[in-house]
């Protein structure tokens, strides 16, 4: 046997026995060259986990503000103060209205991520969810990573209790895993030095967890981190969840050069985001989910990540127009049957799912009906700008 | 089950090789049963006959196709002819253009389009009126000529002054041949045995022409009628008459069809815009078997077959395709990747693709790129690239460190093979770039309109500097595929055979397959047979050449005409692309495609088989307008050649590594 086959073998038996997978093991298996075999060791811990099985939701997001405080050199919109030329901040009314246009369509879910404004009341945040709850109360409201409910805290003088049992109150329902970025001190300094650190952002979601929030955790990569630190993160991560068991969903998200501080760096490539899709899937063990974002990958590289250990796809997004800021070429929303004859393609089977991941619809194998004949999808995402705010945008106020 | 299908044949002379050895020679079913019950009437006749459902099959004028869509034709059968027909002429005492009237004969309603084509293109417009079946030719006067067709028209030729041939001046104007007939048949009525007797029937009518053409002239005689020497007829049958439906006789057929719809002022266009229709009846081919050698396949057993590189059978190819796991083909690919390019170098080129016109025939329905010779689109942004364009692109492309010009176009009847060779002598004298140039499809055009051979065309490019042939055009090498997608281009046998003798003069091409046209497995699995078998020729020619790399894609609908649905997704392109390495074990080098898929998927693929990245520059106007738009510069490609774990390397068509 050779040297690389012995590590396989010992790595499959690890998997096998149920056994955690180690620091050293995470990074060997980011280096080793061999994609097809690492997809296929990913492949089954997904399928043990999930059959065949591949979630999606019906989403919209919300960006109330782009304004931010913070300076986070991966992002397109640090800096960005009132008044200037491409910032914005929606009034009360602006965000009830994103639910007016979508009166009696079918939406499960709202995702509110926000810049750290720093001039805005605390009546606002929680006021974003109660005019939300009060035209749809039956959507669930997924809002405010741990680097805003940290802002909060620091800014309103509470503690993360306080703030996010205020925000429950308003109508809070969960929190998304944004800001997480990469956890190791050296590279977490270079980034984004003047947010919520590893340690705050860890504690926010402690304390979600323990107040009864699920939450989702995210990853950036492809920017100073290295591997090791890639590997470290997932393993804070995993200690955690060891603890609390609130983290529903891991997303690992690739960074894009455009438009920012970070530019020079070279984009994440096919294969990097394959092999990171895999190697989580290997590492967390104690977390459910992977998600393939296809909105950040392009529909072509996400249908693949589904083999490399991703069931979840994200929602069928429906506001376009905020992902083709800063480049992104290609304006399309992914309807519904796009998705899942894309899960479909794969070979997989399509669940709708809630936030909390009760089955709301399963793919039955009945004929799709054709929503645009030789209408492609996107081929590659190009650009998102993003930071702990995956979607800013100098999007025009309505 | 077996009623016989009734067949109407016409009584003209040159129907009597289609039609007698029908009656004299009356092909059997299988089960011993008669396949048809052969009938007669006059063109127009048969049409009327066929479209009430009063007969199954019918030699029908083409242009009845345009308002039965829904016929299905026999393939490789027509009535034809490349230039002077002889049986269809206006004769009159004074020239065309002078006549203000002309009699038509009544028992022909395609000649008469014909001429009105003809006339249309020339801008005039005399009066056409009727005339009973025969009697046109006693009705010439001054201004007034006659249009004669069929037999009539024989001996006609020295009694006026003007004779107008009407298949030579459709030659003149169009530079293509003229189709007169088919078989065609209500949907569903052809079998394919029935096709394959029609087929044959043609086969054999051909070598007895001779006593077609004596019994014919023994019969006028006997009628009391003038006839010709035997020998004038046998002539006729054997040169003026050609039976075969040619890619040429396709395109031909196109073009007519194209021009009858607009002369016909028909209103009412079918709304995917495809003003051409012409459904060919299967062969039925034969499915390829689940297994073979009599053992049954196993899955495991097939991919450690596949992995150690042992040659594939097509069953198990079959299976592979049927039930392979992505991630299990795309480690054994990746195995044999390995194993024919140990050194883990990933090369690419820096070319430019340039189209240099978008002209063409052949009207394929998965292409948005040609604009029709003539026709409604024919002020739709046609054009041949002038030298100054052309030096222009070649310029940047020499700047850019570009060696090579993929150059393709469509099939352009304006450009005769002294302009390509003037092209390429040009190209070769101002610049230093290799000419990976024309496709099989756009070979075999010019052969039919220069009346050479396939590899006459080939000597005569090569001598002017053409260095290699790209593999364009084979799309899916499977004819009941191409019947549906692009009935009037080149079969799978006339791909293949320009490829066969591209590789016999020693010329290096390259293959390609494009998916996503509603095919099965098998129509891939003998896509990639063929190309293997042919390779395995063309390797066993001691100094020959070879195809040095293949490359496949999903088709790209948007903005097709083609309204089909299929997967298309980058998930089966992965599937497809590691099937080829393990399937194609004697071609070396694949690329990957990432115009059409993103260069993200692009570095994918790299570790599902392909060991070249393609090209750097991206103008490939057929892939482009279709909805592909990426660009890579060099460093973009070593970028993602690095990523998937290789080292980047230049090379050359024949894949040769630059320093
Ligand atoms: S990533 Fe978030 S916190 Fe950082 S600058 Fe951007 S919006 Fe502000
Ligand atoms: S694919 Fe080629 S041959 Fe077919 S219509 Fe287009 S240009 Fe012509």
């Amino acid at each position: 046997m050779t040297p690389t086959r012995a590590r396989l073998a010992e790595i499959e038996t690890k998997l096998d026995d149920g056994t955690p997978l180690s620091f050293d093991d995470g990074v060997w298996l980011y280096r080793t060259p061999d994609l097809c075999t690492l997809g296929a060791l990913a492949n089954r811990v997904r399928e043990r986990k999930h059959g065949e099985r591949t979630y999606f939701n019906v989403n919209f997001h919300i960006n109330a503000t782009n304004v931010c405080h913070a300076d986070c050199k991966f992002c397109s919109f640090a800096r960005l103060q009132p008044g200037m030329p491409q910032a914005y901040t929606m009034s009360l009314d602006d965000i009830r209205q994103k639910l007016v246009e979508r009166r009696g369509q079918h939406v499960t879910e709202i995702h509110i991520v926000n810049g750290l404004h720093p001039e805005l009341p605390w009546s606002y945040f929680k006021d974003t969810l109660r005019v939300l709850k009060a035209e749809r109360p039956e959507i669930h409201l997924k809002a405010y990573t741990a680097v805003e409910i940290h802002d909060f805290a620091r800014r309103y003088d509470m503690t993360y209790e306080q703030v996010l049992r205020e925000l429950i109150d308003a109508g809070l329902g969960s929190m998304p895993g944004g800001g997480a970025e990469i956890f190791a001190e050296r590279a977490r300094r270079k980034l984004c030095r003047d947010k919520a650190t590893a340690e705050q952002w860890l504690e926010v979601h402690r304390t979600a967890h323990r107040l009864g929030l699920r939450s989702n955790c995210t990853m950036l990569y492809g920017t100073v981190e290295t591997l090791e630190e890639r590997v470290d993160h997932m393993l804070r991560l995993r200690a955690l969840q060891a603890e609390t068991g609130g983290f529903q969903t891991f997303i690992p998200l690739s960074y894009h050069p455009e438009g920012n501080d970070l530019g020079k760096l070279p984009a994440p490539t096919g294969v990097d985001d394959l092999r990171t899709y895999a190697v989580a899937r290997l590492m967390l063990d104690n977390i459910e989910h992977i998600k393939a974002y296809w909105v950040m990958l392009g529909v072509k590289t996400a249908q693949i990540a589904l083999g490399f250990g991703a069931d979840d796809i994200d929602g069928t997004v429906q506001e376009e127009k905020v992902y083709h800021m800063a480049g992104a070429e290609t304006p399309q929303v992914l309807g519904r049957f796009e998705l899942v004859r894309l899960i479909r393609e794969a070979g997989r089977h399509a669940v709708e799912r809630d936030t909390l991941y009760r089955v709301l619809w399963e793919d039955d194998g009945a004929p799709l009906p054709e929503i645009r004949v030789g209408a492609s999808v996107p081929y590659s995402s190009g650009a998102t700008p993003r930071g702990h705010l995956p979607l800013a945008g100098a999007e025009a106020q309505p | 089950m077996s009623t016989a299908l009734r067949v109407l044949g016409v009584s003209f002379l040159n129907a009597r090789p289609l039609v007698e050895p029908l009656r004299s020679d009356p092909p059997l079913g299988e089960s011993g049963a008669p396949l048809f019950e052969v009938g007669e009437a006059l063109p127009s006749a048969c049409a009327a006959a066929l479209a009430a459902g009063d007969c199954d099959v019918a030699l029908v004028p083409v242009a009845t196709l345009l308002d039965n869509p829904q016929w299905e034709v026999v393939p490789d059968v027509a009535i034809a002819c490349r230039g002077a027909v002889q049986t269809v002429v206006v004769v009159a005492q004074r020239p065309l253009a002078a006549l203000s009237r002309i009699h038509l004969d009544g028992a022909s309603r395609s000649s008469a389009l014909l001429l009105r084509v003809l006339l249309a293109s020339q801008g005039l417009t005399p009066e056409l009126v009727v005339a009973p079946h025969g009697e046109g030719a006693s009705r010439v006067r001054a201004d007034e000529g006659a249009l004669v067709i069929g037999d009539a028209a024989f001996g006609l030729t020295g009694r006026f002054p003007h004779v107008v041939d009407l298949g030579a001046q459709w030659f003149h104007d169009t530079g293509m041949p003229m189709v007169f007939a088919l078989w065609a048949a209500r949907p569903g009525a052809l079998q394919p045995e029935h096709t394959r007797a029609l087929q044959q029937a043609k086969l054999r009518g051909r070598t007895r022409i001779e006593a077609y053409a004596a019994d014919y002239a023994q019969a006028r005689r006997a009628r009391g009628e003038l006839a010709l020497p035997e020998a004038d007829y046998a002539r006729y049958l054997r040169h003026a008459i050609r039976y075969d439906l040619d890619a040429w006789e396709r395109e031909g057929l196109a073009e007519y069809l194209t021009r009858a719809r607009a002369v016909l002022g028909a209103a009412a266009e079918p709304e995917d815009d495809d003003v051409v229709h012409v459904h060919f009846a299967d062969l039925g081919y034969a499915p390829l078997r689940r297994r073979s050698s009599g053992r049954a396949l196993s899955l495991s057993q097939t991919l450690d077959k596949a992995r150690a590189g042992e040659r594939l059978e097509l069953a198990e190819g079959l299976l592979l395709y049927d039930e392979a796991d992505l991630l299990e083909l795309g480690a054994a690919a990746d195995a044999r990747r390995a194993a024919l390019h140990p050194d883990g170098v990933v090369t690419y080129i820096i070319d430019r693709n340039v189209n240099y016109t978008n002209v063409c025939t052949a009207r394929c329905k998965f292409c948005n790129f040609y604009v029709p010779p003539s026709g409604k689109a024919h002020d739709q942004g046609a054009y041949v690239l002038s030298r100054e364009t052309l030096t222009q692109k070649f310029r940047e492309t020499e700047a850019l460190g570009g060696i090579q010009i993929l150059l393709q176009g469509g099939l352009n009847p304006a450009l005769r093979l002294s302009w390509y060779e003037d092209l390429f002598r040009w190209t070769k004298t101002n610049f230093r770039l290799a000419l990976h140039a024309l496709s099989p499809t756009e070979i075999i055009h010019l052969a039919h309109l220069e009346q050479l051979d396939i590899r006459e065309v080939l000597l005569r490019l090569r001598a002017a500097g053409m260095d290699s042939l790209p593999g364009g055009g084979a799309e899916l090498l499977h004819d009941e595929i191409r019947n549906r997608i692009s009935p009037f281009k080149n079969t799978t046998d006339e791909w293949l055979e320009v490829m066969r003798q591209a590789h016999a003069i020693g010329m290096r091409t390259t293959c390609t397959m494009v998916f996503g046209f509603q095919e099965r497995g098998d129509h891939i699995l003998t896509h990639l047979d063929r190309l293997r078998a042919l390779q395995d020729e063309s390797l066993a020619r001691e100094g020959g050449g070879a195809f040095t790399a293949f490359i496949t894609w999903p088709f790209q609908a948007e903005g097709t005409r083609l309204k089909l649905r299929d997967d298309t997704s980058a998930w089966r392109y992965l599937r497809i692309q590691a099937l080829a390495r393990l399937y194609l074990d004697n071609v070396p080098n694949l690329q990957v495609s990432w115009p059409t898929l993103g260069p993200e998927v692009g570095e994918v693929a790299l570790r599902f088989g392909a060991n070249d990245f393609g090209s750097v520059m991206i103008e490939e106007n057929v892939v482009s307008q279709a909805g592909a738009h990426f660009m890579l510069t060099a460093a973009d490609i070593e970028h993602h050649i690095r990523q998937a774990g290789f080292v980047p390397a230049r090379r050359t068509m024949r894949y040769e590594r630059l320093a």
